[in-house]
C-alpha cells in the first residue's frame, strides 16, 4: 500500500474521551485521547500545576524503553505548550496508540518486540496536539513537528523531510524539530552524526515546514507548491481541520 | 453586535482591529472584559488559550471565545446534577463529573433541613444543585437551597426517573429561558404537545434528568417507556444536531413507535 | 488513578424497570447488536472493529523465533490484551484489572485453545524454528460488550493477516521479505465468535445481548457462549453471579448460533471486499507462491 504523502486527521473519534483525534502521515497512523484536568493521584499530584501524563503503546508488542524515551520527549514539550497553572492539582492525560507504521518491504522486522522508531516522533507529538485542541484544554500556542534526515546520495548529502524506513536505515543523521505556532523552537532531537552546518540546514527546513507564514492576500486562492516548499505545510493544515471541528462543536452554542 | 467571528487557534495574534474600544464615548470609560478562552499578558497582548470563535461585543466592552469542552468545570451559580458518592461528618461528597474531585455539599444546605432533619441521602442518590464556590485551587462546593430565601427552588433531591447524558453546548440550550425561540430546541415541547407528560431537570454539567409524571388517575409510578423517549429524543437531537424540522420528525418517530 | 464512576441508585432502578418492560434505554429490542462496523488498516493484520460507542483494534504480527522445547512441532501463538487508560483513565498502565484479565482469558479459550489457528503449520524446522503470531488489542473506547468486539476484532485481524512467505531448500531456510515474495495468509481451520449474554432481575429472568456499559454495571450475570458458524461451541463461561435456568441457557445458545452466523457472513463479505481493493489488476493471483491445500 502507497504511505499517503499529505496529513490526514479527524477529531473526535473516540466518543467517550474528552478529547481524541487520529492522525495519518508518511504511513504512520496515530489515534490519541485526551482527559483532563481530572483527579490526580497522590504521587503526581502538584500544588500549583497540573501533572501531563504520556502514555505511548506500539500497535504490536509492549512498550519499553524506547516508548518511556518518546514519552518523556513529549510530556516536557507537552507541560511547555499546555497551560499547567490553570489546573492546579490535577491531571491531563494523553495516551497515544500507534495503529499503524511504514513497513521496510526489504527487511523482515521483528515485530513481537518491536520498538518505536525516532521517525514517528513528529506523527505523535502532532496528534497529542490535535487531541488537546480537541479536548479544549488552555494552550499557550499550537505546535507543529517534523522528521528530517540528512542521507548520503552519490557522494553528497541530501536533506530529506518525512523519511522513509529505507532513507532513515541508510540516513547519518535523524532529528525531530517541533515550532510553536510564535516560531519557537519547542523541541530538538537529533541521532547520528552530523555537523553544525548540517544540523543548521535541517532547523532551516523543518522551521519552513512547521512555521510557513500565513497566506498574505485574504480571499486568494493560496497557490502552495509542494514541491517547491518540500514537505506538507503544517500550520495550515492544522488550521482547516479545526475550522471544520469548531463549526460543528458550536452547533450548539 | 458581532458580526464577524473569526476562528482562532491558541497563541494567535488577535488583530487590534477586533478587540473592542469603548463604544461609547458619553459614557464613562467602561474596562474590557475577557470570557473564557482568552489570557491577558500584560501589558497589552490578548492571546487565545484554546481553539473556537472569537466573538466580541463592542457595546459591552466585552470578548471571548466560544469553544466546546466535554469536561465540565464549575463555575459558581450553575445548576448541577450530582451523584452523592459517600457522607462525611458535615458534608456529603458528590460527583459532578467522573474522574474529578468530588464536590462538597454541606448536610444542612436543604431546605428547612437541621441536624435532626435533614435527609439522608445513601450512596448513589442524585441532587440538583447550585454550585456555589469554584475555584481552581478548592474542590467546588454546592448546595441544595437558595442562601438568600431559604427556600429550595425547585433544587434538592432527585427521586426515580433517569439521567442521560448530554453534550455541554446542548445543556446550556435546553437551560435557556426561552431555548424555544434562541435555542432553536423544541424538543421538550414537542413530547408535551404529544401527550407525554414528564418532568426534568437540566444540569450544567452535561446531564438531564427525566422522570415521568404521575398520570391523571393519580397512579404513582413511572412510565418507563415515557422517560426512554424522552431521553433519546433529548440524545439523538443533541448528537445529530437536528434542527427544529428535524425534531419534530423525530418526535412524531419516536411516539409512533411507542404507541 | 481515578475510581470509574459508579451508575447512580435512580439509574439503576430505572434500567431494571425499563426493561422488565421490554425496553431498552437506546430503544433495541433484547436480542439485537448495535451496529457493527469493521475496517482493515493499509497494513495486512489491523483490524478496527466499533460496535456502537465501543471501538477495538486488533494488530496481528509475526516473527520468527525458537520453539517451546515440549512441542517441538507446534508454532507460537498469542494473543495480548492490555487495556490503557485511553479505554477510561480508571486502568492504570501495568496494572491488570480484572476485565482485563477476564477478557485475555476468554479469547485465548475461544480462539486458541479451540484450535482456529493451525498452530502445526506454523512450524518451520522441527525442534528450532518456527513462527510466533501474536495479536495484540487495543481497547479504544468502552462502552460495554468488550469481549464480543474483540473477539470479533481478533479473528478478523488474523484472518486478514498475512506472513512473510518462506521456503526450504537443502536444509537452508529462507524467509521472504515482502519486496520478494508476496506474503502467504494463515492456515485457518474456523472462525469462532463470542455472544455475550446479561441477565437482569432477582432470578435472572432478563436476558439480553450486546449490553452497553451502563447495562453490565447493573447486570446481575452474564455468560459468554464462543461458538462457529456450524454451531462448535468452543466454550461456555458463566463467571458467578446470579443462577440461571437450563432451559433458559439451551434457548440463548440457540440464539446465539444465529448471531454466529451473521457474524461469519458479515466478516466474509467484508474480506472479499478488502481483498478487491488490494487486489488492483488482478495482480495477486500471480505473485502468490501458495499452493491451495
Amino acid at each position: 500500500m502507497t504511505a499517503s504523502t499529505l496529513p490526514e486527521a479527524a477529531l473526535g473519534v473516540l466518543p467517550r474521551a474528552d478529547g481524541s483525534a487520529k492522525y495519518s502521515h508518511a504511513g504512520y497512523t496515530v489515534t490519541a485521547s485526551v482527559n483532563g484536568p481530572i483527579e490526580a493521584q497522590r504521587r503526581d499530584e502538584h500544588p500549583y500545576e497540573a501533572h501531563v501524563d504520556v502514555i505511548v503503546r506500539p500497535a504490536a508488542g509492549v512498550g519499553g524503553t524506547r516508548e518511556r524515551h518518546l514519552e518523556s520527549i513529549l510530556q516536557s514539550s507537552l507541560t511547555q505548550i499546555i497551560l499547567v497553572k490553570n489546573f492546579p492539582r490535577s491531571l491531563i492525560q494523553v495516551v497515544l496508540q500507534v495503529e499503524d507504521t511504514p513497513e521496510n518491504d526489504y527487511v523482515n522486522t521483528k515485530l513481537v518486540q518491536a520498538s518505536l522508531n525516532f521517525a514517528i516522533m513528529p506523527a505523535l507529538f502532532q496528534t497529542s496536539v490535535l487531541a488537546l485542541l480537541s479536548a479544549g484544554v488552555p494552550m499557550r500556542a499550537t505546535a507543529a513537528a517534523t522528521a528530517v534526515a540528512v542521507v548520503p546520495e552519490d557522494g553528497a548529502k541530501k536533506i530529506v523531510v518525512d523519511p522513509s524506513p529505507r532513507q532513515i536505515e541508510i540516513a547519518q543523521s535523524v532529528h525531530v524539530l517541533a515550532f510553536t505556532s510564535q516560531e519557537e523552537l519547542l523541541l530538538a532531537e537529533s541521532e547520528g552524526d552530523f555537523t553544525v552546518k548540517e544540523w543548521d540546514d535541517v532547523y532551516e527546513t523543518a522551521q519552513k515546514i512547521c512555521c510557513r507564514p500565513a497566506s498574505t492576500k485574504e480571499g486568494m486562492e493560496m497557490v502552495l507548491d509542494e514541491e517547491d516548499a518540500g514537505g506538507p505545510d503544517m500550520r495550515h493544515f492544522l488550521r482547516s481541520t479545526l475550522e471544520s471541528k469548531v463549526t460543528a462543536d458550536l452547533h450548539w452554542k | 453586535m458581532a458580526t464577524e467571528r473569526p476562528l482562532v487557534l491558541p497563541g494567535d495574534v488577535i488583530p487590534p482591529s477586533l478587540i473592542p474600544t469603548s463604544a461609547n464615548p458619553n459614557k464613562k470609560q467602561q474596562p474590557l472584559r475577557l470570557g473564557p478562552g482568552l489570557r491577558h499578558i500584560p501589558p497589552s497582548d490578548i492571546v487565545p488559550t484554546v481553539a473556537g470563535q472569537l466573538i466580541t461585543v463592542p457595546h459591552k466592552n466585552s470578548m471571548w471565545v466560544e469553544y466546546n469542552s466535554s469536561r465540565y468545570t464549575p463555575t459558581p451559580s450553575d445548576l448541577v446534577i450530582a451523584t452523592i458518592s459517600r457522607s462525611g461528618p458535615d458534608f456529603y461528597y458528590a460527583s459532578l463529573s467522573p474522574y474529578t474531585a468530588n464536590a462538597t455539599l454541606p448536610h444542612l444546605s436543604f431546605e428547612g433541613a437541621t441536624k435532626k432533619t435533614r435527609p439522608q441521602l445513601p450512596p448513589g442518590s442524585l441532587v440538583y444543585a447550585r454550585v456555589t464556590l469554584a475555584n481552581k485551587h478548592m474542590d467546588p462546593e454546592i448546595e441544595c437551597v437558595s442562601s438568600a430565601t431559604g427556600k429550595a427552588d425547585g433544587l434538592g433531591p432527585l427521586k426515580d426517573g433517569m439521567v442521560f447524558d448530554i453534550s455541554l453546548g446542548f445543556a446550556r440550550r435546553l437551560l435557556m429561558a426561552r431555548s424555544k425561540e434562541e435555542g432553536k430546541v423544541e424538543v421538550l415541547e414537542l413530547l408535551g404537545e404529544e401527550g407525554l407528560a414528564f418532568e426534568t431537570a437540566v444540569g450544567r454539567n452535561g446531564k438531564v434528568w427525566v422522570s415521568g409524571a404521575s398520570d391523571a388517575k393519580g397512579n404513582e409510578g413511572v412510565n418507563a417507556k415515557t422517560v426512554v423517549v424522552v431521553g433519546r429524543a433529548l440524545q439523538e437531537t443533541d448528537t445529530k444536531r437536528l434542527g427544529v424540522e428535524q425534531q419534530r420528525k423525530l418526535v412524531k418517530k419516536l411516539v409512533r413507535e411507542m404507541r | 488513578m481515578p475510581r470509574e464512576a459508579e451508575p447512580s441508585l435512580n439509574e439503576r432502578e430505572f434500567v431494571l424497570k425499563a426493561l422488565q418492560e421490554n425496553t431498552r434505554l437506546d430503544g433495541r429490542e433484547l436480542d439485537q447488536y448495535r451496529p457493527l462496523e469493521l475496517t482493515f488498516g493499509d497494513q495486512y493484520g489491523v483490524a478496527d472493529v466499533t460496535l456502537g460507542k465501543t471501538r477495538v483494534l486488533a494488530k496481528a504480527s509475526a516473527e520468527v523465533t525458537v520453539p517451546y522445547t515440549d512441542r517441538p512441532l507446534d508454532g507460537i501463538f498469542n494473543i495480548a490484551t492490555e487495556l490503557s487508560p485511553m479505554t477510561s483513565p480508571a486502568f492504570e498502565v501495568n496494572r491488570p484489572t480484572e476485565t482485563e484479565v477476564l477478557i485475555s482469558r476468554l479469547l485465548e479459550k475461544t480462539v486458541r485453545r479451540s484450535g482456529a489457528l493451525d498452530t502445526e503449520s506454523l512450524c518451520l524446522v522441527a525442534g528450532q524454528k518456527c513462527w510466533s503470531i501474536r495479536v495484540d488489542v487495543h481497547v479504544l473506547s468502552h462502552d460495554g460488550n468488550l469481549i464480543d468486539a474483540a473477539c470479533f476484532a481478533v479473528v478478523a485481524a488474523l484472518r486478514h493477516f498475512r506472513k512473510p512467505d518462506t521456503s526450504m531448500e537443502g536444509g537452508v531456510l529462507t524467509v521472504y521479505t515482502p519486496a520478494e515474495r508476496e506474503p502467504v495468509p494463515l492456515s485457518w481451520l474456523h472462525s469462532p465468535f463470542c455472544i455475550t449474554w446479561s441477565f437482569f432481575g432477582e432470578e435472572g429472568e432478563i436476558a439480553l445481548l450486546d449490553a452497553t456499559w451502563l447495562e453490565e454495571q447493573v447486570r446481575v450475570g452474564s455468560c459468554t457462549i464462543s461458538l462457529n458458524k456450524h454451531g462448535e461451541i468452543c466454550q461456555i463461561a458463566k463467571l458467578g453471579g446470579t443462577p440461571v435456568e437450563a432451559v433458559a441457557l439451551l434457548q440463548c445458545t440457540n440464539v446465539a448460533l444465529s448471531r454466529a452466523k451473521d457474524f461469519s457472513a458479515f466478516l466474509d463479505r467484508k474480506l472479499a471486499e478488502d481483498a478487491k481493493r488490494r487486489d488492483k489488476g488482478g495482480l495477486l493471483a500471480e505473485l502468490s507462491a501458495e499452493n491451495d491445500r
